[in-house]
C-alpha cells in the first residue's frame, strides 16, 4: 500500500515546514521570510486532506508497536473524518494567509508558526486516527500547543492581551488575566480532563482487546463491566471531551485562552480545537451505535448526562455572552455555546434512531452544525482580530461611520451572523431545523422530557441575540473608537472573505447532497420555521437594540462575568490546593526533616554519645557502681522472670 | 565481546580524560559514552549476545557475567545519552563553579572528570551487572564518588549535605547488601540468570532489599536527604543524581521482582496506597519551594512514586516502570540543567520568587525547560507510553474479571482516581513552574548570549525522548521487552 505517503505529508510537512522557522529563530531577516514556507507546508495538508476527501474509504493501518499489541497507525477514512479533515486544513490555511499579516512584527515569530504548525498537524491526526491511542498522541499536541499559542505574549506587558478589565476587583479576585496565566488556566484544565481520559483508553485497551475505534466491540465491552464499569468508562472517556471542549463547568479556560493572538482563538479556540471534543464524541458514538443499545445498563445514564451537559452549556455561554464587552470573549462564550449543542444532538442519538443514507440524523445534525459553525465563527473571529488592529481595542466599539469605512469586514460580519444564527433559508437554519426536529423527537418519543427542545429555543434566541450584538456593536451602534488604522491589511480581508464564501459552498452542499435530505426536510416543518423566524426577530431586536441599559446593570455585569464561575477556577480550587501545599510543606517536610535531619535524631546521637562519655572518666568507683547496677538489674529481671537462682 | 570492550570505555577513560585538558577531556568523556549508546541502539535492532562471562566465585556467591537484555538496554541507554550530553554541559558550568570557588579551573578539573566518568560508568556497569555482589560494588562506588563530588564541589553547606546524602544512602545500601546476603545462602548463588531461572527471595531479603531501596528511590519519610542533595550538589550532578542514580533504586526491586513477586503480591495494597501518597505528598511540595533546583528534587520524590505504583501492577506495570525511568531520566536530565543555565547565566540566581519572565533572555533554556515538563507529565515523549502501561497494568490487575486482585469498578474508584490524579499533578506543577519562572513581566529584556554547551545537549536528549515514542525505537523497545520471558509477557499476555 502507497496511500502512507499520503498520510506522512498530510501530518508531518506542517511540522517540518515550521522548523526551519524555529531554528532561526535569531535572525529577524529570516523570521520575517521563513513564516511562507509554513503556511506552504500547512497547504501541502489542503492539497492532501482533499485527495483523501475524494480518493480514499475506509481503514488503513501501519504496525507501531506491533500488531498484536494493539497500538498501531490505523486511519479511518469515513464519512466523518475526510469532510472534517478537509474542514480542519482548509480553515487552517485560511487562517495561516490571515496570520501573515496579522503576526507581521510580532516578538515570537518562531515559536507561534512552530506552534501553530504543530497544532494543525495534531488536529488532523485526530481527525483521522482510528487508534485511540495514536488520537490521543494528537490530542496531547493540542493540549501542549493550545498552551504555547495562548501564553505567546508571555510579557504580559500589552493591556491588548489581556482579557478582563484591568484593575476590577469582585470580592477578593481580580477579573483581569494576563496571557501567562491564560495558558496556565488552558493547560491545567485540559490536563485535569486528559488523564482520566486516557485512563479510560487503556481500560478500553484492555477489556476490549482493540483500540480501533470502529473494531471495538462495544456492546460486549459494556457489558463485560456492568452498570457501576461502564458508567465510570465513560465519564472518565467524557472528561476529556467536556474539558477540551470548555463545557461547564469547565468552561473558563476557553474564556481566558483569548489572551492568545487572534488567529489562535479562531483556529483553536472556535473552529477545531475546542471543536475536537465533540467531534471525538461524534465519532465514538457512531461507532458504539448507542441506538441500539438500549439493553446496556447505565448506557442511557451516560447519555442524558452529555445531553444535559451540552444543553446547559449551551445556554449558558449564550447568556453569558449577553453581557460581555470584550470582542474575542463574546465570540468565545458562543463558541462554547455553538459546541454545547453539538454535544446535545450527538447525545441525542441514543433516542433518536432515524436514518439517512445509512447515517444517523441526529450525529449529522451534530457534524454539520459543527462545519457550520467552524467555518462562520473563524470568520467573526478573523474580523474581530482586524478591528482589533483597527481599533487598538479590545472592547467592542465602532459605529456605522467606522463600518463604512472597512467595509469587508462589515459585510463578512453580516454574512457570518446571519448565516450562522440559523434565520431562514441561510445555512445553518437547515441545519438547526434538524435539531429541532432531534430534540422535539425526545420530547413527543422517548424519553418524553421537554426541557431539551425548550432550552434549545431559548439557546437560539439569546444566540442571535448577542451575534446581532457583536454586528451592532462593533458596526453600527457602538461607540466611535479612539483610534483608527485602516491601511494594510491586505492578507487579512482575504483571509476572511475566503473563510466566509465557504458558507455559501456549505449552503450548496446541504441541497445537494443525499445524506442531508433529511434538514431540508425538516426545514419545511411549521416547527423549524417558527424557531427560525423567532431567531431572526431576536436578531433584529438584538441589532437595533444592541443594550438594554436597565439588562446591562445587574444581570450584565452577573453574565459578564461569567455568572462568577471564575471563583471555582482562580479562587476555591487553588485554595484548597495552596492549602494541601501549606500543610505538606509547613508540617510534612519541616517535620520529617527536623525529626531525621536536624533535631530528633541528630540530638538522640548527641545525647547518647555524652551520655558514654560522661561515664568514661577513670574513677573506679564509677565503674563499680556501674557493674553493681547491672548486677542489681539482673537480678530483678530474674526474680520477675522466676528463674530459680 | 564487542559489548564489553564499548562497556569498558567509559571506565577507561575516567583514568584517560584527567590527562588531558578540559575540553579534549570533556570531549572524550561525551564520546565514550556515545559509543555504548550507539551499539545499544544497534542491540535493540539487531540482537546482542544475552551475556558475557567475565568469571567464576565459588557458591554462593557464583558467576560474574554482564547481563544483556531489553531491561538491561533500556536503562543502559538512557544513562549512556545523559551521561554524554551532561558531560558536554558541564563544561562551561563547571569552569563557572570552580572560578565561583576560586579554584584553579584546570587542575580542579582533573579530580571533578576523574569522578564524573567513574560516577556514570559504574551506574552504567551497575544495570549491566549480572550477579548481585556486583551490582552491590557498583551501586556503593556510585554513592562514593557522587558524595565526593557534592562534599567537594556543593553549594551550601555542602560538607554536611554530602555527609547527610553519604548516611542515608549507605544506610540503604547495608540493608540492601543483608538482602543480597540472605538471598545468597536461599539460593546459593548470586548469579542473575540462575536466579531468574527458579530462584526464590524469601520474604526477609525482600523486606530487607526492599526497605533498603525505598530509602535510596526515594519514598516519603526517607525521602528527605534528597532535596538537600540534589539542591546542594553541583549541577551536572544534580543532573545524573536525581535522573539516574535514585531511579537505579527502582532496577534493583524491579530484578528482585523478576526472580520472585510474592513479596510486593503480598504486600500489593499498602506498598501501592504507600507509593500513591508518596507521589501525591511530592507533588504538592513542588508548589511551595522558592529554589528551582529544590523544587525539582521534590518533584523527583513525586516522579519515583510513580516507579514504586508501576512495581505493584504486574507485567505491564514493569514495562511502565522502565519507560517512566527513561521519560523521567530524560525530562529531569534537562530540566536540572535548565535550572543550573539560570545559575550559570543568571549569577547563581536559584530563588523562584526573583524570577520571572526569564524566557526573554534565555529563550533557548526556556523551551528546553519546557521539553522537561512534558516528558515529566507524559506528553509527546516517551512518557506518555510510560503512563499508558501503568494506567494498562492498574486495569489489568484491579478491573479486569479473573486478575490477581480484582476489585469491582465501583471498589476500585478511590484508586482509579488518585493514580489519575498523581498524574495530573505532575502536569500541574511543571507548568505552574514554567509560568512562574519563565513567563510573565521580565525583569530585564535584553536577550543573553549563553554557550551553546548549555542548551544544545538539552535539546538532543529531548529529541532522543521524542524519537523513542515513535517506531522504529519504540517498536524495538516495546516488542524487546515483550520477549522477556522473566517478564511474563510472552506467551501473549501482553496481546488480546
Amino acid at each position: 500500500m502507497n496511500e502512507w505517503i499520503f498520510f506522512l505529508l498530510l501530518f508531518l510537512t506542517p511540522v517540518v515546514s515550521s522548523v526551519p522557522i524555529a531554528l532561526a529563530y535569531k535572525s529577524k531577516e529570516w523570521t520575517e521570510r521563513l513564516p511562507y514556507l509554513s503556511v506552504f507546508g500547512i497547504f501541502v495538508s489542503v492539497l492532501m486532506s482533499l485527495y483523501i476527501f475524494f480518493t480514499m474509504e475506509g481503514q488503513y493501518s501501519w504496525p507501531w508497536l506491533g500488531p498484536e499489541l494493539g497500538i498501531n497507525f490505523v486511519f479511518m477514512c469515513d464519512y466523518l473524518s475526510r469532510y472534517m479533515g478537509v474542514v480542519t486544513a482548509v480553515i487552517a490555511f485560511f487562517i495561516a494567509i490571515y496570520g501573515l499579516d496579522y503576526m507581521k512584527g510580532d516578538y515570537r515569530p518562531s515559536w507561534y508558526w512552530f506552534c501553530f504548525n504543530l497544532f494543525t498537524a495534531s488536529m488532523l491526526l485526530v481527525v483521522y486516527s482510528d487508534n485511540l491511542f495514536l488520537l490521543f498522541v494528537g490530542w496531547e499536541g493540542l493540549g501542549a500547543a493550545s498552551w504555547g499559542l495562548i501564553g505567546h505574549w508571555f510579557r504580559d506587558d500589552d493591556d491588548i492581551a489581556y482579557v478582563g478589565k484591568a484593575g476590577r476587583k469582585v470580592g477578593p479576585l481580580e477579573l483581569s488575566w494576563p496571557p501567562s496565566s491564560g495558558g496556565w488556566r488552558a493547560i491545567s484544565t485540559i490536563r485535569f480532563g486528559d488523564v482520566p481520559m486516557f485512563f479510560a483508553i487503556a481500560a478500553i485497551w484492555v477489556l476490549a482487546g482493540n483500540l480501533n475505534i470502529s473494531e471495538i466491540n462495544w456492546e460486549s465491552l459494556f457489558m463485560g463491566i456492568g452498570a457501576a464499569g461502564t458508567i465510570i468508562l465513560m465519564l472518565c472517556f467524557l472528561m476529556g471531551l467536556f474539558t477540551k471542549s470548555a463545557q461547564v463547568p469547565f468552561s473558563e479556560w476557553l474564556m481566558t485562552a483569548m489572551t492568545g493572538p487572534t488567529t489562535v482563538s479562531a483556529l483553536l479556540h472556535s473552529a477545531t480545537m475546542v471543536a475536537a471534543g465533540a467531534f471525538v464524541f461524534l465519532k465514538v458514538t457512531w461507532y458504539i451505535e448507542p441506538w441500539n443499545l438500549h439493553n446496556v445498563p447505565g448506557l442511557e445514564l451516560v447519555y442524558t448526562i452529555v445531553l444535559f451537559v451540552g444543553l446547559l452549556s449551551g445556554l449558558y455561554g449564550a447568556l453569558c455572552g449577553s453581557g460581555m464587552l470584550e470582542r474575542k470573549v463574546l465570540l468565545a462564550a458562543s463558541t462554547m455555546s455553538s459546541i454545547g449543542l453539538m454535544f446535545a444532538a450527538g447525545a441525542a442519538s441514543f433516542w433518536f434512531h432515524h436514518e439517512i443514507a445509512g447515517m444517523n440524523l441526529a450525529l449529522l445534525v451534530g457534524f454539520w452544525y459543527m462545519a457550520t459553525h467552524a467555518f462562520a465563527k473563524a470568520s467573526l473571529f478573523l474580523v474581530a482580530g482586524h478591528l482589533i488592529h483597527a481599533t487598538h481595542s479590545r472592547f467592542l466599539c465602532g459605529g456605522l461611520e467606522f463600518g463604512k469605512r472597512i467595509k469587508p469586514a462589515f459585510i463578512a460580519t453580516i454574512i457570518a451572523t446571519t448565516f450562522l444564527i440559523g434565520m431562514p433559508p441561510l445555512t445553518a437554519y437547515w441545519v438547526k431545523s434538524g435539531m429541532d426536529e432531534v430534540m422535539e423527537h425526545l420530547y413527543l418519543h422517548e424519553p418524553h422530557i421537554v426541557l431539551p427542545i425548550i432550552l434549545l429555543i431559548l439557546t437560539s434566541l439569546t444566540y442571535s441575540a448577542i451575534m446581532a450584538r457583536f454586528l451592532s456593536l462593533n458596526f453600527i451602534k457602538g461607540e466611535k473608537p479612539e483610534h483608527e488604522h485602516l491601511e494594510g491589511g491586505g492578507l487579512m480581508k482575504l483571509g476572511y472573505s475566503m473563510m466566509v464564501s465557504v458558507l455559501f459552498i456549505l449552503l450548496f452542499l446541504i441541497f445537494i447532497n443525499e445524506e442531508t435530505a433529511g434538514f431540508v426536510h425538516a426545514g419545511y416543518m411549521s416547527m423549524s420555521f417558527v424557531v427560525g423566524v423567532g431567531a431572526l426577530i431576536a436578531y433584529l431586536v438584538a441589532l437595533y437594540v444592541p443594550r438594554i441599559s436597565i439588562f446591562s446593570r445587574v444581570p450584565g455585569t452577573f453574565f459578564n462575568d461569567r455568572m462568577y464561575l471564575p471563583y471555582l477556577n482562580d479562587y476555591i480550587t487553588p485554595k484548597i490546593g495552596f492549602f494541601i501545599s501549606y500543610m505538606v510543606q509547613e508540617f510534612g517536610n519541616r517535620g520529617i526533616d527536623a525529626f531525621f535531619n536536624t533535631k530528633v535524631i541528630p540530638g538522640l546521637f548527641g545525647a547518647i554519645s555524652k551520655g558514654i562519655r560522661k561515664i568514661q572518666i577513670g574513677y573506679l568507683n564509677v565503674y563499680v557502681k556501674i557493674v553493681l547496677g547491672f548486677v542489681m538489674l539482673f537480678l530483678i529481671i530474674a526474680s520477675i522472670g522466676g528463674i530459680g537462682l | 565481546m564487542n559489548m564489553l570492550i564499548l562497556l569498558l570505555l567509559p571506565l577507561i577513560a575516567a583514568f584517560v580524560a584527567p590527562l588531558l585538558k578540559p575540553k579534549a577531556a570533556t570531549y572524550l568523556s561525551s564520546i565514550v559514552f556515545l559509543l555504548p549508546f550507539l551499539a545499544i541502539i544497534g542491540c535493540l535492532f539487531n540482537g546482542c549476545p544475552s551475556k558475557v562471562h567475565l568469571m567464576t566465585f565459588s557458591p554462593p556467591i557464583g558467576e560474574f557475567y554482564l547481563h544483556f537484555d531489553m531491561i538491561s538496554h533500556a536503562f543502559g541507554l538512557t544513562i549512556c545519552i545523559v551521561s554524554a550530553m551532561i558531560a558536554l554541559y558541564a563544561l562551561p558550568y563547571m569552569e563557572h563553579r570552580f572560578k565561583e570557588m576560586e579554584l584553579n579551573v584546570e587542575s580542579e578539573f582533573r579530580k571533578y572528570i576523574f569522578l564524573y566518568d567513574l560516577y556514570a560508568a559504574s551506574m552504567l556497569w551497575l544495570v549491566y551487572s549480572g550477579n548481585f555482589v556486583l551490582l552491590y560494588v557498583f551501586l556503593e562506588l556510585t554513592l562514593i564518588t557522587a558524595f565526593l563530588l557534592i562534599y567537594t564541589y556543593g553549594y551550601g553547606n555542602r560538607k554536611w549535605v554530602g555527609i547527610l546524602y553519604f548516611l542515608w544512602c549507605a544506610a540503604a545500601g547495608v540493608l540492601t547488601l543483608a538482602g543480597i546476603v540472605i538471598l545468597a545462602f536461599g539460593n546459593n548463588t548470586l548469579a542473575l540468570d540462575v536466579l531468574l531461572a527458579g530462584g526464590k527471595v524469601s520474604m526477609i531479603a525482600w523486606a530487607f532489599i526492599f526497605f533498603g531501596m525505598i530509602i535510596e528511590l526515594p519514598v516519603l519519610g526517607p525521602h528527605i536527604w534528597l532535596p538537600w542533595a540534589h539542591a546542594e550538589a553541583p549541577t551536572p550532578v544534580s543532573a545524573l543524581l536525581s535522573p539516574l542514580t535514585v531511579g537505579l533504586a527502582g532496577y534493583v526491586l524491579l530484578r528482585t521482582a523478576l526472580i520472585d513477586y510474592s513479596f510486593i503480591e503480598t504486600y500489593r495494597m499498602p506498598i501501592l496506597v504507600y507509593a500513591l501518597f508518596s507521589s501525591i505528598y511530592g507533588g504538592f511540595s513542588v508548589f511551595k519551594q522558592t529554589d528551582f533546583k529544590r523544587l525539582l528534587a521534590y518533584s523527583t520524590v513525586s516522579q519515583m512514586g510513580y516507579v514504586l505504583v508501576a512495581l505493584c501492577l504486574g507485567p505491564f506495570g514493569f514495562v511502565g516502570l522502565v519507560i517512566q525511568y527513561m521519560s523521567h531520566a530524560f525530562g529531569k536530565s534537562i530540566l536540572f540543567s535548565s535550572a543550573g543555565g539560570i545559575i550559570a547565566v543568571h549569577h547563581g540566581l536559584r530563588d523562584i520568587t526573583k524570577m520571572g519572565g526569564l524566557h526573554d533572555s534565555i529563550p533557548q533554556i526556556s523551551n528546553a525547560a519546557v521539553l522537561g515538563f512534558l516528558n515529566l507529565g507524559g506528553m509527546l515523549t516517551i512518557g506518555m507510553l510510560g503512563e499508558f502501561f501503568i494506567l494498562r497494568g492498574a486495569v489489568e490487575t484491579f478491573l479486569k474479571p479473573g486478575s490477581p486482585a480484582f476489585v469491582t469498578w465501583g471498589g476500585g474508584l478511590a484508586l482509579i482516581l488518585t493514580m489519575i490524579f498523581m498524574f495530573i499533578l505532575s502536569v500541574w506543577y511543571g507548568f505552574y513552574t514554567v509560568r512562574k519562572v519563565f513567563y510573565g513581566k521580565p525583569k530585564d529584556t535584553k536577550r543573553l548570549e549563553i554557550s551553546s554547551y548549555l542548551y544544545m545537549p538539552l535539546y538532543i536528549i529531548a529529541i532522543v525522548s521524542v524519537l523513542l515514542l515513535f517506531p522504529p525505537l519504540s517498536t524495538a523497545l516495546i516488542q524487546g521487552l515483550n520477549a522477556i520471558p522473566g517478564l511474563g509477557l510472552a506467551g501473549g499476555v501482553l496481546s488480546p
